[in-house]
């Protein structure tokens, strides 16, 4: 029978399975839209296991800039660049029996370790104070205790700006621009010109 | 003062090395005459500050090597032993820089040859202002490579080369010895400064190093060490061969080095570690005997050469060996003073040569000079002078110290320096003899030179004069000044401590008691060696070839060398030659480039040329590499820390 | 509140925060300026940078962890900012002729070093695991950036991409090994993880180990040692050639910096662990880059090579954690790195009508053409391959000095093997200037700053065995520093306190 106290381990497990079956999803899909497609049910799924961790802020987070702004560029990307995925995973199928050999040394050795660790304990739960929402704790901590961490984090985007500006921005010679200070400077004399037509000449 | 004195030399060398080109012949000239003379002057001043006022100091300029319990530091150590060689160094110097102006003017590299005589000097003077052994011998290399350097020239002239080469590799030799008596000297003392070890000798007295299994005297062995350095710089006899030879260099070059001041390095190396050689008395005896036999032996071959350096070269050996058995007999003092004395009128007899040699649009043979007297009056002179003081004549500056040499050597009282005592009166007279035969053959008689070059012969100009006559004022008076501060009553107040000498061995004291006729025999010795030269060579000159019949195999020992040339190249040269041949063929040849270029090299290659396959440009290669280095290495860790779990 | 941000508390970190001021007036300047103010803004880079290393040696130094535990600034993190910064204003001297020669001038390159600069005196700090990868990143993104910058040459993009891909590869091990670093102990701050780990036993213990090692095969990814070093060749020879020299002098310090505060903090207790890890990495790096760097033909890749090999040196005294191995390996550094410095002006002045030649090949004869530069290049050679008296032998000298201490017998027979072999392939580059056929001449005019550096560097090289010990004291302090207990200081102040 299922309980109430059973829902949260339910819901786990289901976001957690689909997440797994999605992530594989990704990277083996054939058209590359649907991989997109998959990792954006990826991130739905993670925000979901975020959300049972009661860290819905960090949960909306993950939708708001991961699906809604990554990845839907990414499908852009996708769908603007012709590139044939097929022949550039050819070479690399020759690995996959090496790749999978590894991963599950790796798997095993990690199973191994959080079994011992954790044995039958779930999850550790973060410390919630019940009075407040997680956006607001985060927001006690940001600019006070993370202060550095935060404009470290703005430094990255700084560097990532400039980045992506002196790597793509290329100044055009025929690009027609607008010219804010020149269009207000325009006086009536240099926009307009009244001509009188005699009747039946034209100009 | 100290620092001007030390490194303007330096200072030259740089300027004149890096802009010779530059600046021009006249400018290079000038400007290293000019740094060598301020040099000078510096070392005067120095001399009456540090000995007159004793106020002798070390100069420390910044620490050099600072590992574990090795720490050595750049320092000048400015003491009374210092200054005299300061001061010897420095005005010969200056006397034959101004005299190469002249000199060398028909040269084409004059800035070169300029730049690499300051270079000298000033290895020159930072191996006798070193403080401790490591910097020592940083200028005793130093010297090593300038004359080197200056020797080959003319390098041109093949047999310059090799001579340059042989001086090179003889003197490797005697610094392997030296090598190895600082490293014998650390061994004991634990340190290579000076003033540690000197106070530190009494403690070490009784020390022994033990080799294959024999217990040796330590302070003997690094005493011998030592001294086989010493030998090889100051040519004595075995490690001598190079010195003749290296009269290939023009001769200021001669004058400089292989007169008065490198050659006598050797002597105030053992001078310098008189307070070691003191509890030393079996290498002191060795010094001895072969500072003896050095000398008269070099003295028997200077009687027959023809050639006018070299004969003058091989009298420099004989007076090398008269300072060295000078100090085997703790005669320290006598042994500095005969060293500065000898530079002045050898340096003034080289020099004197090399007018000569100017003179006879570079004749060096003897046979083919004579009456030259009326057409050089100037040089005659000058040369006479230098004769004189070298034949030991009262008044000039040799008599002085070499009479001390002799009666210290006689006041020593033991078989050794009594074997000294007789040698050196032996090669006196010889001295006396081969002086005036030089003198006779080259300015009297007749000329028996071609006529086109006696048409060219000439007095030298004024600028090879001048330094000429500043050494003939050494010549002549530096003996009876310096007399009474080297090795007469006020030796104390002038050496204070920086020569050692213990009281029972205090030979020089000794030697103002010894018998008159002690004191008047090398007198005798002298005049009458000359006048036999005079008899010989002047009044009845058919003698000569009378006696070279009569003594034959005698005069053939002499004029060969003693053969020590032939020997040396059948017992090393030869045999380092086939044993390099053989480790040519046999050992680089077959063994090593078998296994290393063709074999080890090869293998390298391919094992490069494996790796660089690995780098193939493709990222998931990369990619898939560090993966797989990661799961290996956690592979490792968890079977490590946790093979019982699984 | 005792934790209020004023300028006063912040003084430890002036220079940092000076450092992120100079960008942002850069790049308003630049912004307004255009491309051609980059003069301007190197020339007042490198000013800048003396003002940071004046604030660096007034900085008020001590082991008490700023601005809630995130960054530390004590004796050890200051000197390699010192080192940092001279590296840094020899990059813009290097780079800033090249800019100009190569028609390719944008104003972002002296604020790109820059920002990778600030990212780097931020991990040499960082005293928190977030701050450490947090500094990671600010310099790896620089760092990228740097590689494809020159972005019309395909190589220069090629380099780029690789370099980011693969970076994100560590990062992502570094992540990884974090997460398991908290899972496992509940803290990231240094001091608590060290305190933590030293008392965990068994399984949790190996948990941890097990973050150690991502972390250190990310950190390994970044000072290129062997395995993790694939992308180097390549990196160094797509990005154009300031940009390599770059490569080449700052950023392995400052990770080899992060790395050792990481193994002498909180992995201490760990040592088994890593020194067998840590003794891999430099056999290996030793090994391959002397075998790899025999068949190259590209001197950039050649350089790399070399930097790798001289990264595996280096991390021979780091195996035995003693003051005078990490002295060792400082003080090897700063001789590797004066001596890189010149040989990379060197391979700057190489150029005809602003096209640089990287190839081996291209060296022949430079002995005729320009017999300075090659008498230059060849005394930094000989440096390099360690022959005596230059300076690169007492480096070498003094790391194999230390292992052979430590009773390190192979270690010490391999490295010394090793330099035999890659001795052959800065010989090379002696025997193609010398005795190769010679090749048209390049062109004149290498600029003051170049001159400057190579003369300075070969200068270094012939004279420093005058002063052998010269920079050993500076090396040793840092050692001595970075080896330093914390919690003796600690205890120190709360008796002071009382």
């Amino acid at each position: 029978m299922i309980t109430p106290d059973m829902l949260p381990s339910l819901a786990f497990y289901g976001f957690a399975f689909i997440l797994v079956v999605s992530a594989l999803g990704v990277i083996t899909a054939k058209n590359p839209v649907y991989s997109v497609l998959l990792l954006i049910l990826a991130f739905f799924n993670a925000a979901g296991l975020f959300v049972l961790l009661g860290a819905e802020f960090v949960a909306m987070i993950l939708v708001i800039v991961y699906v809604g702004a990554v990845a839907v560029l990414f499908l852009f990307v996708v769908m603007m660049l012709d590139v044939d995925f097929k022949s550039l995973r050819k070479g690399a199928m020759h690995y996959v029996p090496l790749g999978v050999l590894l991963g599950g040394v790796l798997l095993i050795e990690l199973f191994v370790l959080f079994k011992a660790r954790f044995g039958t304990e779930v999850f550790p739960q973060a410390d919630t104070l019940p009075e407040i929402s997680n956006t607001q704790q985060i927001g006690a901590v940001l600019y006070t205790d993370y202060i550095f961490a935060f404009q470290v984090a703005g430094l990255i985007l700084l560097v990532a700006m400039i980045g992506a500006i002196v790597l793509t921005h290329r100044t055009r010679p025929n690009v027609r621009r607008q010219n804010v200070a020149k269009q207000n400077a325009t006086t009536q004399e240099d926009a307009m010109e009244i001509q009188q037509v005699e009747t039946g000449k034209g100009i | 003062m100290d620092y001007i004195a030390v490194f303007t030399p330096l200072v030259t060398f740089l300027f004149v090395g890096l802009f010779g080109k530059s600046i021009g012949d006249k400018a290079s000239q000038f400007i290293t005459c000019a740094g060598i003379i301020v040099s000078a002057v510096c070392s005067v001043m120095l001399f009456n500050d540090v000995i007159l006022h004793a106020n002798s100091r070390i100069l420390f300029l910044s620490s050099w090597i600072d590992v574990g319990t090795f720490s050595v530091e750049w320092s000048l150590r400015i003491d009374q032993l210092t200054v005299v060689m300061m001061n010897v160094i420095t005005i010969v110097s200056a006397c034959v820089h101004v005299y190469s102006v002249g000199y060398m003017s028909h040269d084409k590299a004059k800035a070169r040859f300029m730049a690499y005589l300051s270079l000298f000097t000033f290895a020159m003077l930072m191996l006798v202002t070193s403080d401790n052994l490591l910097q020592l011998f940083f200028g005793w290399e130093g010297v090593g490579l300038a004359s080197y350097l200056l020797i080959g020239f003319w390098n041109h002239k093949e047999s310059a080369n090799a001579a340059s080469m042989k001086a090179f590799i003889v003197n490797r030799v005697g610094d392997f010895g030296l090598a190895l008596g600082i490293m014998a000297i650390f061994m004991i003392f634990g340190s290579v400064n000076f003033s540690t070890i000197f106070e530190n000798v009494q403690a070490h007295t009784g020390d022994v190093i033990k080799f294959l299994g024999h217990e040796f005297h330590a302070l003997t062995v690094i005493g011998l060490l030592l001294f086989i350095g010493a030998m090889g710089k100051s040519a004595q006899l075995g490690l001598h061969t190079w010195l003749p030879d290296a009269m290939e260099g023009p001769t200021p070059v001669s004058a400089l080095i292989h007169a008065a001041t490198m050659v006598t390095a050797g002597v105030f190396l053992v001078a310098r570690f008189s307070p070691l050689y003191e509890y030393a008395p079996d290498a002191l005896m060795v010094v001895t005997l072969v500072g003896g036999t050095t000398a008269l032996i070099a003295a028997t071959i200077a009687m027959t050469q023809f050639d006018i350096k070299r004969v003058i070269a091989y009298s420099t050996m004989s007076q090398l060996g008269y300072m060295f058995f000078a100090l085997g007999v703790s005669a320290y003092g006598a042994a500095m003073f005969h060293l500065m004395t000898h530079a002045f009128f050898k340096a003034l007899l080289f020099l004197g040569a090399g007018s000569v040699i100017h003179a006879m649009s570079d004749e060096q043979d003897m046979r083919n000079m004579g009456g030259l007297w009326t057409k050089i009056p100037v040089t005659y002179c000058l040369m006479w002078i230098g004769g004189l003081a070298l034949a030991g004549i009262p008044l000039f500056a040799g008599y002085y110290s070499k009479d001390m040499i002799l009666e210290s050597a006689y006041a020593d009282h033991t078989w050794f320096g009594e074997y000294a005592f007789w040698a050196g009166i032996a090669a006196a007279f010889m001295t006396a003899f081969y002086t005036w035969r030089l003198m006779i053959l080259t300015f009297h008689g007749k000329s028996r030179a071609p006529i086109e070059v006696q048409k060219k012969i000439h007095e030298s100009p004024k600028i090879m004069l001048f330094p000429l006559m500043v050494l003939a004022m050494g010549a002549v008076f530096s003996g009876a000044y310096f007399y009474d501060g080297f090795v007469g009553e006020g030796r104390t107040h002038f050496w204070e401590s920086s020569l050692h000498v213990l009281p029972e061995n205090d030979t020089i004291e000794n030697a103002h008691h010894v018998p008159e006729w002690v004191k008047s025999l090398p007198l005798v010795m002298g005049v009458s060696g000359i006048a036999l030269a005079y008899v010989f060579y002047l009044f009845f000159p058919v003698l000569p070839s009378i006696f070279r019949k009569i003594f034959m195999p005698f005069h053939l020992l002499f004029y060969r060398k003693w053969f020590f040339d032939e020997i040396y190249n059948v017992f090393f040269v030869k045999t380092a030659r086939g044993l390099g041949k053989l480790f040519w063929k046999r050992g680089d040849k077959a063994l090593i480039d078998g296994l290393g270029p063709d074999g080890l090299s090869s293998l390298s290659h391919r094992i490069g040329r494996r790796l660089g396959q690995m780098q193939t440009g493709f990222i998931y290669h990369y990619a898939f590499v560090m993966v797989v280095s990661v799961v290996g290495l956690l592979s490792w860790v968890f079977l490590r820390t946790n093979g019982g779990i699984l | 509140m005792n934790n209020m941000l004023t300028l006063t508390a912040l003084q430890p970190l002036w220079a940092e925060l000076f450092m992120a001021m100079m960008v942002m007036g850069f790049l308003i300047f630049g912004v307004f300026k255009g491309d051609q103010s980059t003069r301007l803004l190197t020339f007042l880079g490198i000013l800048g940078l003396f003002f940071v290393s004046v604030l660096l040696m007034n900085a008020p130094l001590g082991k008490e962890p700023l601005l809630g535990g995130m960054l530390v600034q004590d004796v050890f993190g200051r000197n390699v900012k010192l080192i940092l910064v001279v590296a840094l204003a020899v990059s813009y001297m290097l780079s800033l002729k090249y800019l100009y020669d190569t028609g390719f001038v944008k104003f972002e390159f002296p604020i790109l070093i820059l920002l990778a600069g600030l990212g780097m005196f931020l991990m040499v700090s960082a005293h928190h695991l977030l701050s450490f990868y947090m500094a990671l990143e600010l310099q790896s993104l620089s760092l990228y950036i740097l590689a494809a910058f020159h972005r019309n040459s395909a190589k220069s993009a090629e380099a780029g991409i690789k370099y980011f891909i693969l970076g994100a590869l560590s990062s992502g091990l570094i992540l990884f090994g974090i997460s398991l670093l908290y899972g496992f102990t509940g803290v990231l701050d240094y001091t608590q993880l060290g305190q933590i780990i030293a008392e965990l036993e068994g399984i949790e213990k190996t948990g941890v180990v097990f973050g150690m090692m991502f972390l250190m095969a990310g950190l390994a990814f970044k000072i290129s040692a062997v395995p993790f070093h694939m992308w180097t060749p390549d990196v160094y020879e797509g990005a154009s050639l300031p940009v390599t020299a770059f490569f080449a002098l700052a950023p392995k310090l400052a990770a080899l910096a992060l790395l050792l505060r990481l193994l002498v903090g909180p992995f201490e207790a760990l040592v088994t662990d890593w020194q067998m890890v840590i003794m891999f990495l430099s056999v290996m790096s030793m090994v391959w880059a002397a075998f790899a760097g025999l068949v190259q033909k590209n001197l950039k890749r050649l350089m790399a090579y070399s930097s790798i090999g001289n990264m595996g040196y280096a991390l021979l005294g780091v195996v035995m954690l003693t003051t005078e191995g990490v002295t060792a390996t400082f003080f090897y550094l700063m001789l590797y790195l004066i001596m890189v410095a010149g040989v990379f002006a060197v391979m700057l002045c190489m150029q005809r009508d602003g096209v640089v030649f990287k190839q081996i090949e291209d060296l022949a004869g430079l002995s005729k053409n320009h017999p300075k530069l090659a008498y230059a290049m060849a005394l930094l050679m000989f440096s390099m391959s360690g022959i005596p008296p230059l300076s690169g032998f007492f480096g070498k000298m003094i790391v194999f000095q230390e292992v052979v201490a430590q009773e390190m017998y192979v270690l010490a027979l391999v490295g010394v093997l090793t330099s035999v072999v890659a001795a052959y392939y800065y010989l090379r580059i002696i025997k193609v200037m010398f005795f190769d056929a010679p090749d048209m001449p390049y062109s004149k005019g290498f600029g003051v700053f170049r001159n400057g550096v190579i003369i300075v560097s070969v200068l270094f090289a012939v004279f420093y065995v005058l002063r052998p010990d010269a920079l050993l004291p500076f090396a040793r302090t840092t050692a001595t520093d970075l080896l330093t207990p914390p919690a003796i200081i600690q205890t120190h102040d709360i008796q002071l306190d009382n």
